[in-house]
């Protein structure tokens, strides 16, 4: 009981501590993988309250969720790996407010809702397991398949947004001319004709 | 006890793979050459490049590692040779080898390096091409273990192995198992000739053994999971349990080792488009069919 009150209290202030880690860093990687290691810690913290099957979803789902989402950071941020001067952080009074606020209702919630009579001894990993799958199938469907079909079309959404048609496809990169001589030729003047122009404004401008 | 005995196992599992390794890609059959290279690279200098991303340089090799050894944890080679028997085992492994993806993201983005950088963002993308093929056919086994016990989906297959009543999960998830290794011709995030070595470019001395025996511990323990899936695990006759674990897992590796001799490397795009376009769909058929059957035949 010990050995798992103190388990509990670790993880539960690992993820905390990785939480902050999130906002010391100005590394977009760093961030993203500062708030998966938050995650699969509190995935080891549901492995301490015994809640097996949970945890494990916890631990698998956030690594591939937060290194994806390290990958968009990345890709839309100017300065992923956070070595330049640019604060990226803002509306700092806002964001306080709402963290507050959202701390109050969250302990509100943890200590004036019934939570009905606690269980002595956790049912085993397999019944757990097995009472998941039930509740999933049967109370929980509606929540969890609209849940999943408005994930899957955000996703199918943000694909089709990102996509610049014709341009990322496979089949456009097949179908691109291989480039003969005269059109080579071509493009070296139009390229020498640029850099002249360009060349020339520089040089204008000193 | 057991615990001991069967992380020597892994390393010893380690070993065998760096010699088959080398003979598949070499033909050269040298029972000294993984020794011989380790100790060189424990003798060399450990270079550290020059504005690394510390704590990711030097956590990706040792997660690599770590994480390999977590899903050999719940891979049993007799009935009782298992370090722990989980109730979620069959996706603990899954969620063990996940991390194999973040160690090669850190180790790609920790050196500071443009092709390693590369190499760990190139392994994110095949993450999204293989995982579902991991994890779709897993739980068709599972569905006709009707468990996640690792032992209880060795025990369904009495009757009849999974590679017969199930190919085409066994296909799927030996492909996407190559990928997970990022074996030929998925190697693309290590990819020689084309990213120089990819995410192992900037590592030397020890941070390279490290990755290297995490990678060959990586392979052995997919070919584990291979075996217990569909290749009836321990089972066998004549031989004890553990013999036929032990022909199984090297008879694997050695199958994953040669089928990536005879094939070019694939390019990220097009490993993508044929995961998506063919894999996904197939599996899902698989699910289907392999519910038909353990709806016909209990």
């Amino acid at each position: 009981m010990t050995a798992q009150m103190f388990f509990i209290g670790f993880f539960g202030i690992a993820a905390i501590w990785f939480g902050i880690v999130v906002f010391r860093t100005f590394s977009m990687v760093r961030s993203a993988l500062a708030l998966l290691f938050s995650q699969t810690a509190l995935g080891a913290l549901f492995l301490s309250l015994q809640v097996e099957f949970l945890g494990v979803l916890q631990i698998m789902m956030m690594a591939t969720e937060m290194s994806i989402m390290a990958i968009f950071m990345v890709m839309f941020m100017m300065d992923p790996g956070g070595l330049g001067e640019m604060d990226m952080t803002h509306q700092k009074r806002l964001s306080l407010g709402a963290g507050i606020v959202s701390f109050i209702a969250a302990v509100a919630v943890a200590v004036f809702v019934d939570w009905g009579p606690g269980v002595s001894v956790a049912p085993d990993a397999a019944q757990q397991t097995v009472d998941l799958g039930r509740e999933l199938l049967g109370r929980s469907m509606l929540i969890f398949e609209t849940a999943g079909i408005t994930i899957l079309t955000a996703m199918i959404a943000a694909t089709a947004v990102a996509i610049q048609p014709g341009v990322n496809s496979i089949s456009s990169h097949r179908q691109r001319p291989v480039p003969t001589n005269e059109t080579l030729d071509s493009d070296m003047r139009r390229n020498d004709d640029t850099h002249k122009k360009m060349g020339g404004q520089a040089n204008h401008e000193h | 006890m057991t615990t001991v005995l069967l992380l020597l196992l892994l390393a010893f599992g380690a070993y065998l793979v760096a010699v088959l390794e080398e003979w598949a890609t070499s033909g050269r059959f040298r029972l000294a050459a993984p020794v011989l290279a380790g100790i060189a690279l424990l003798g060399r200098e450990s270079i550290l490049p020059r504005k690394p991303d510390r704590i990711f340089f030097e956590v990706g090799p040792v997660l690599l590692l770590i994480s390999a050894v977590l899903a050999a944890a719940v891979v049993p080679l007799t009935p009782d040779l298992i370090m722990t028997d989980l109730a979620t085992g069959a996706l603990f492994i899954n969620a063990a080898l996940v991390y194999v993806l973040v160690a090669l993201l850190m180790a790609g983005w920790g050196p500071d390096g443009a092709y390693a950088m590369v190499g760990g963002w190139r392994f994110l993308g095949q993450l999204i091409a293989y995982s579902m093929l991991i994890v779709m056919p897993i739980t068709a086994v599972a569905m006709r273990a009707e468990s996640l016990f690792t032992t209880q989906i060795v025990v369904s297959q009495v009757q009849v192995w999974n590679i017969l009543y199930q190919p085409l999960g066994f296909v799927l998830f030996f492909i996407a198992s190559m990928a997970l290794a990022f074996l030929p011709p998925f190697d693309l995030p290590t990819a020689k000739g084309e990213l120089a070595g990819g995410v192992e470019a900037e590592y030397a001395g020890t941070r390279l053994a490290v990755f290297r025996l995490g990678r060959l511990a990586l392979i052995i323990t997919l070919a584990a999971a291979t075996v217990i899936f569909y290749l009836g695990g321990w089972q066998g006759p004549w031989l004890p349990p553990w013999a036929w674990s032990a022909i199984k897992i090297l008879a694997v590796t050695a199958t994953m080792l040669l089928a990536g001799r005879m094939m070019p490397r694939i390019r990220e795009a097009h490993l993508l488009a044929w995961c998506w376009k063919l894999g996904i769909p197939l599996a899902l058929l698989n699910i289907f069919l392999v519910g038909v059957l353990v709806l016909v035949f209990p």
